[in-house]
């Protein structure tokens, strides 16, 4: 599958787990910084809160790859998608 | 350092809910672009994606103008004209993945339906984009480009489409009103009708290869 595709659905587990685990008015509609801040604004959520930070810290995680030329995404999508998937866990454990 | 703008704006199609399409081109970090605002790419990214005759390369190389040059000369310009497109079959095949793997997501697990009807707009477009580069002699690249297919053009509600536009809109700029159950199963009804319309075009490309 291409890293597109991949960043799309990593996109799609991070949605996921917050919206599957969060009992908010509004769902986070993606990992776009408007699309956070309208979440945090609409659900009154503590922009301060670690949930928000993780959240912010996988947004630019997904984002960072896609402007990396061709010959150095390789090496980087493996370091950025472990770090991903660590914060995947942290994410899980923040909303318990 | 070069600012260009693509897109809407410089087709002179920009409507009221229109992206600003910006683009920085610079080598490393500068802290003065905000990826919010702008798309930023390295000059050695930008001429590999000429060089793959990527989509992007071409919409730039189609639909750009020059804002601010930091040597005064029109850097896209100076590249010509993109390679050949020749990956349209491999293109259309990942996009139509994409839109499979968003109505799985919705059936499996429908909590983040903005985000799985976002997608479902975004295999559209950029499918409909990449059929029209690689098929005709007409490329479309505004967001409505599934429209303007002519004969092959997507042949959904009005209704149904303006909700998985919508959706992507709240997606990536978080403006708009959030969309509703009943929506969500208007955009639904349509999931098969999309599905026909892109099994086709991906048939056509690849008979055409």
């Amino acid at each position: 599958m291409s890293e597109f595709n991949n960043r799309i659905a990593a996109q799609r587990t991070i949605l996921n787990l917050v919206n599957g685990g969060c009992s908010f008015s509004e769902e986070l509609f993606g990992l776009s910084r408007k699309a956070i801040d309208r979440w945090i604004l609409t659900n009154h959520i503590d922009s301060e809160s670690s949930l928000v930070h993780l959240i912010n810290e996988v947004s630019a995680k997904l984002f960072f790859l896609a402007n990396k030329s061709q010959e150095q995404v390789s090496e980087e999508y493996k370091t950025v998608s472990t770090e991903i998937e660590c914060l995947y866990k942290s994410i899980e454990v923040e909303i318990g | 350092m070069h600012i260009y703008a693509f897109g809407s704006i410089s087709r002179g199609d920009i409507q009221a809910d229109s992206d600003v399409d910006l683009l920085a081109i610079v080598d490393g970090f500068d802290s003065r672009f905000s990826s919010d605002i702008y798309s930023i790419y390295s000059y050695n990214r930008l001429r590999d994606l000429w060089q793959e005759g990527n989509p992007f390369a071409w919409h730039l190389s189609l639909e750009s103008r020059l804002i601010f040059s930091s040597n005064n000369d029109d850097y896209l310009k100076s590249l010509g004209s993109p390679s050949s497109y020749n990956n349209c079959a491999r293109d259309c095949h990942r996009f139509y993945s994409l839109f499979r793997e968003a109505i799985d997501s919705i059936a499996v697990r429908p909590n983040s339906k903005v985000f799985d009807l976002s997608t479902v707009f975004l295999s559209i477009r950029n499918i409909a984009t990449c059929y029209s580069l690689g098929m005709t002699d007409q490329p479309v690249f505004s967001r409505n480009s599934a429209l303007c297919l002519g004969k092959s053009s997507l042949a959904i509600t009005s209704e149904a489409y303006d909700i998985f536009l919508r959706s992507r809109i709240l997606c990536t700029r978080g403006y708009g009103t959030n969309i509703t159950d009943r929506e969500f199963q208007v955009a639904v009804s349509q999931f098969d009708k999309i599905d026909d319309w892109m099994a086709l075009l991906t048939a056509q490309v690849k008979t055409d290869e």
